[in-house]
C-alpha cells in the first residue's frame, strides 16, 4: 500500500467511519477530530499495514482505539439517558426553539421517526461497557465479521463472542421493557411525542405503519425486532439523511445533558 | 469430586465448618467462563441463583450481593484472589467461595466451592440454608450460557 492508493481508498469508507465514530461519541466534534486523526495516523504508519486485514478493517482499529482513549475516563450513560435528556428539555425552552428552527429552516430538518429511532439506539447503547458497545456497533451496524472485530478491538474471537451475546441480551431487554413502540407496557413513546411536534399534521399510526420495526411488534420475537432495529440503523447516515440536522442536534443537547448529569 | 455434564453438588459436615463443591465440564473458551464470573452488572442476567451484584469484581475489590438463598440479606464480600482465566476467591470472615478454571482440550473445568466455619459454627450451623440446589443450579446456568455464547456463529 502507497500513500497515494490510502486517500482515494480512505474516502470509499470515510463516511462510515464518522457515523462510526459519532455513534460512539456522541459528538460531532469528536467524531470529525477524530476521522482527521485517523488519517494522520493511518499515513504516518502506513509502512506497519501488512494487508493481513483489508485496510478499512485497520483503518477502523486506529480509529476504534483512538475512540477508547478519549472514552475510558467518560463514565457510562445510564439506560435511562431518554427519560432524563427529555425531562431536562422540557425546562429547556431553547432546546425547542432551536430545534424548530432547524425543522423550518435546514434542507436537513425533516422529522422522522425511524431517525429518531437511531438516535434512541444512539444514546441507549451509551449504557453498555465500551468493549461491548464497540463490538455491537461494528457487528450490527458496520457488518464486520467476528475475525475482523477482533483484529479491530485486539481480542479474541472468543471475547467478541462474549461482548456480542451480552450486548445484544442486554439491548433487547432494554428495549423489550421500554420502547412503546415494540411493547404495548413500554415506558418511552418519545420518537411518536416529538413527531406531534414536529410534524402536527401527521398521524403517528399511519408513519408507524411504514416502519417494520413497529408494524411487526406483535408477530416477531425480540431477536428479530432487535434486528430490525439494527436494520433502520445499518439504513440510515447520521450526517447525510434528510433530518441529520435535528437529529444531530438532538444528540449534542442529550450529550451535554449527560456530561452535566454524570458530572464530567 | 464430580466432573460431569449435569452437575452435582458435594457437602462435606463438620463439627466446625461444612464445604459445598460443584463442579461442571464446559464446552467454551476459559475466557469466556472468566468473563461471564467477573462482569458483575450482567450476572444477573445468565445466573438465576443471583437477585444482584453491584460493585467491582477485581484484586481487592468488594462487591455486594443478593442471592436467592436468602433474599433479604445483602453479602458484603471482599475479593481475595483474582488469577485471570484460572482462580477467583471472594469472601468474607464467615467463609471464602473459590472459583477454578482448568483448561481442558475441549473447554474447561469449572470448580466452585464454599467453605463457611468458625468456632461458633455450631451454634448456627441449622439457620444456614444448604447450598447445594443453589451450586448446581449456578453451574448449570454459567455452562448453558458460555456454551451458548461458544456456539454462536453470527
Amino acid at each position: 500500500m502507497t500513500t497515494d492508493k490510502l486517500t482515494p481508498e480512505f474516502e470509499i469508507f470515510q463516511g462510515e467511519l464518522k457515523s462510526f465514530i459519532v455513534r460512539m461519541t456522541a459528538s460531532v466534534q469528536d467524531a470529525e477530530d477524530i476521522v482527521q486523526e485517523t488519517y494522520i495516523k493511518a499515513h504516518a504508519k502506513l509502512n506497519t499495514f501488512r494487508g493481513e486485514s483489508s485496510l478499512k478493517t485497520w483503518v477502523f482499529s486506529i480509529a476504534s482505539n483512538l475512540a477508547r482513549d478519549l472514552l475510558r475516563s467518560k463514565k457510562r450513560w445510564p439506560e435511562t439517558v431518554t427519560d432524563i435528556c427529555r425531562e431536562e428539555s422540557l425546562g429547556n425552552p431553547q432546546f425547542f426553539q432551536e430545534a424548530l428552527q432547524i425543522r423550518q429552516t435546514s434542507p436537513q430538518g425533516n422529522f422522522e421517526i425511524k431517525e429518531h429511532i437511531a438516535l434512541c439506539f444512539t444514546c441507549v447503547s451509551k449504557s453498555l461497557p465500551l468493549e461491548q458497545q464497540l463490538a455491537l456497533l461494528l457487528k450490527e451496524v458496520y457488518g464486520f465479521s467476528m475475525k475482523e472485530i477482533a483484529s479491530i478491538l485486539n481480542q479474541t474471537e472468543a471475547m467478541v463472542k462474549y461482548y456480542l451475546h451480552t450486548s445484544r441480551s442486554r439491548m433487547i431487554e432494554v428495549f423489550d421493557q421500554r420502547c412503546s413502540l415494540i411493547n404495548k407496557q413500554g415506558i418511552c413513546h418519545q420518537c411518536t411525542e416529538l413527531n406531534g411536534i414536529f410534524n402536527p399534521k401527521q398521524k403517528a399510526q399511519e408513519e408507524l405503519v411504514k416502519i417494520e420495526m413497529a408494524k411487526d411488534a406483535e408477530n416477531k420475537s425480540k431477536e428479530e425486532l432487535f434486528a430490525l432495529r439494527m436494520k433502520i440503523l445499518q439504513e440510515l447516515d447520521p450526517f447525510e439523511s434528510g433530518a441529520a440536522e435535528l437529529q444531530l442536534h438532538h444528540l449534542e443537547y442529550n450529550r451535554q445533558v449527560m456530561e452535566k448529569y454524570l458530572g464530567e | 469430586m464430580n466432573q460431569q455434564t449435569n452437575p452435582k453438588a458435594v457437602t462435606e459436615k463438620r463439627m466446625f465448618s461444612r464445604e459445598t463443591t460443584v463442579s461442571v465440564n464446559i464446552e467454551a473458551d476459559p475466557s469466556i467462563v472468566w468473563a461471564l464470573l467477573t462482569h458483575a452488572s450482567d450476572i444477573p442476567r445468565w445466573n438465576s441463583t443471583v437477585v444482584s451484584l453491584t460493585g467491582e469484581i477485581r484484586e481487592g475489590g468488594a462487591i455486594e450481593l443478593k442471592s436467592t438463598l436468602d433474599e433479604k440479606r445483602v453479602f458484603k464480600l471482599k475479593v481475595k484472589e483474582f488469577v485471570p482465566e484460572k482462580r477467583l476467591v471472594w469472601g468474607d470472615g464467615m467463609g471464602n467461595r473459590v472459583y477454578s478454571l482448568d483448561k481442558k482440550s475441549n473447554g474447561v473445568l469449572f470448580s466452585m466451592s464454599e467453605k463457611i466455619g468458625g468456632p461458633l459454627f455450631p451454634l448456627f450451623a441449622k439457620m444456614i440454608p444448604s447450598f447445594d440446589r443453589s451450586f448446581e443450579q449456578f453451574a448449570a446456568d454459567l455452562k448453558k450460557e458460555a456454551e451458548t455464547i461458544q456456539g454462536s456463529k453470527k
